[in-house]
């Protein structure tokens, strides 16, 4: 694949939920030389795609052909009880409905790193709908942004610069006339960027929340302060919100994974339907990985559920605490984990890991990452946006077509070609 | 002065250092530089008797694990910062209130003190968790 001077235009960021499509990455052969206009990960992304890689299967450490290794995964799973998939959200949507697939013919568990990120702003959703909106409108309209329990500095640093200190229809100076405020219990260094932090204790989030809304609703509270915010300020920040002409609340992790969890995103959605009865608001969720979105929205159109899918019994159930990876290995129930671009050794709790490594695992990743290291199945894999092309979905919900930069290492495939040998076989066995 | 052990409320969460470690890849150097670390509040050095950089030992209710302490100047009393990773996972419990998530924002630990104690290589925390099991 050519472009004039090896040069690429408007390619899509694959790091985080940002999407990024504005990077020009400069190729040299089979290298990517340098990534204009992409954020130190990005850069690191990209520039750095060949080190630590996975080139060639293993099963037990020893190397074999991709044809050896898909056998012995098909093996594992045909012969497993309780099938766990898990991972997908730093691949394209075609790998990930791939995944539904094999889920579904080995009467398995897929759930994707969702459940350890948004899941609970998911279950929010469903209990209180959802205020969304685009960043694109956010760029051009919002005069009140509020970060709550979110770090874009070091998650998404771009987001500021890129979306969010940028001038749009409405807001001509967005230094001036849109102003950028930070909720967290730590001063992080997006509190640095913004106009105004607000430290609230830890596990407070909730009170917070509906502390506001009962401000926003014109209530008088019997209290000095909430969440170790003076009720003044409170009152003050309840007002701001309401004489907005568009407010966003974006958040992040200290809200899903905090005391409260799917409670304080249902109080936070709740709030911002309050405020929509004086003034716009609307919210969106910091989603870290770039293709988590994509993940849910695959998940829901192929199984009706966006993660913790069940199709032990044929059909697709939903149970997050249930089928949820981290609760499926901290139990012991999982016999088998397929894992697809993600790294669960380095990033569940301890008993999950222990579990994880009582079991036999099929790592499909591009790198060798923690979970390469007791994987007794490992596939190499094409990077999604660099050595193969597809699709992702931005945190507000927009897909964007991922390109294809260059070739990916000798022998090395795209996850949706690897799963669909996966499922070529195991249909044969499962007949 | 070492004045023994501190109790803190410790979050984790993403950095840039990590996030670009990441990419790089989790079995460099650079990773285990961005996520064995903790930081703590200059109150909480004071009371260890640590200057940035030397080693501290961070114990939960399931086990304890060393990683370099870092001065974070903004942090307030009582509250100290692990990255993500599987530093900070050694130490946390699997419970996820029945939502799949488990409490990375809110666990409650004690730290000490440990000039000179070996932090480990992300291998050898691999190996070691895999031993156990």
């Amino acid at each position: 694949m050519t472009e004039a001077n090896n040069i690429f235009k408007d390619v899509p960021c694959t790091f985080c939920g940002c999407l990024c499509d504005d990077l020009i990455i400069e190729v040299d052969g089979d290298r990517i030389v340098k990534n204009t206009n992409g954020c130190p990960i990005s850069k690191e992304r990209f520039v750095g795609h060949t080190e630590n890689r996975c080139l060639q299967p293993t099963v037990n450490g020893n190397t074999v052909t991709l044809e050896k290794a898909v056998e012995r995964a098909v093996e594992l799973i045909a012969s497993s009880k309780r099938p766990l998939i898990y991972g997908l959200s730093s691949t394209e949507n075609d790998a990930q409905r791939e995944a539904y697939r094999l889920a579904e013919l080995a009467r398995g568990v897929v759930d994707n790193t969702t459940s350890v990120c948004h899941g609970p702003t998911i279950l929010g959703a469903q209990e209180s709908g959802e205020a969304a909106a685009s960043l694109a409108e956010v760029r051009h309209r919002s005069d009140l942004v509020i970060y709550w329990g979110a770090n874009p500095a070091a998650a998404h640093p771009r987001h500021i610069p890129h979306y969010i200190r940028q001038p749009g229809e409405y807001i001509k100076d967005p230094k001036q006339d849109r102003k950028i405020w930070l909720v967290d219990i730590r001063a992080t260094t997006t509190a640095r960027m913004a106009d105004r932090f607000i430290r609230i204790e830890p596990g407070t989030d909730l009170e917070v929340l509906q502390t506001l809304r009962a401000l926003i609703r014109g209530n008088k509270l019997d209290a000095t302060e909430v969440g170790g915010i003076n009720i003044t300020e409170l009152e003050e920040i309840a007002a701001a919100m309401k004489s907005a002409k568009y407010g966003t609340l974006f958040f992040g992790l200290g809200l899903t994974q905090s005391w409260g969890r799917h409670r304080n995103i249902d109080a936070a959605i709740r709030l911002i339907q309050d405020l929509n009865a004086h003034t716009k608001w609307g919210m969106m969720p910091m989603r870290g990985h770039y293709n988590v979105s994509g993940a849910n929205k695959t998940s829901t159109w192929v199984t009706g559920y966006p993660y913790a899918v069940d199709f032990a019994r044929g059909y697709p159930r939903f149970q997050p605490g249930e089928y949820t990876a981290v609760d499926m290995l901290a139990r012991g129930e999982a016999d088998v984990l397929l894992n697809i671009a993600a790294d669960p050794v380095a990033h569940f709790p301890r008993a999950a890991v222990s579990h994880l490594m009582k079991i036999p695992v099929i790592n499909i990743d591009p790198k060798i990452n923690m979970t390469s290291q007791v994987a007794e199945v490992n596939i190499p894999a094409a990077i999604a946006g660099i050595e193969c092309d597809g699709a992702a979905t931005r945190m507000d919900g927009l897909p964007l077509y991922l390109r294809k930069i260059i070739e990916p290492p000798q022998g090395v495939i795209p996850d949706r070609d690897i799963l669909r040998m996966m499922i070529k076989s195991l249909e044969k066995v499962m007949k | 002065m070492n004045n023994g052990s501190v109790k803190v409320l410790v979050t984790s969460g993403r950095t840039l250092s990590q996030g670009r470690a990441m990419e790089k890849g989790k079995m460099t150097s650079d990773y285990e530089n961005a996520v064995a670390v903790c930081e703590l509040d200059s109150t909480a050095m004071e009371s260890l008797g640590i200057k940035n950089g030397e080693t501290v030992v961070v114990k939960s209710d399931i086990g304890e694990i060393a990683v370099k302490a870092k001065l974070n100047k903004q942090l307030v009393p009582g509250i100290a910062f692990i990255p993500c990773g599987p530093y900070f996972n050694f130490l946390l419990d699997s419970y996820t209130q029945h939502t799949g998530m488990p409490g990375f924002k809110s666990l409650t630990v004690s730290i000490d003190a440990a000039p000179g104690a070996k932090i480990l290589t992300v291998e050898e925390l691999t190996k070691m968790i895999k031993e156990a099991t």
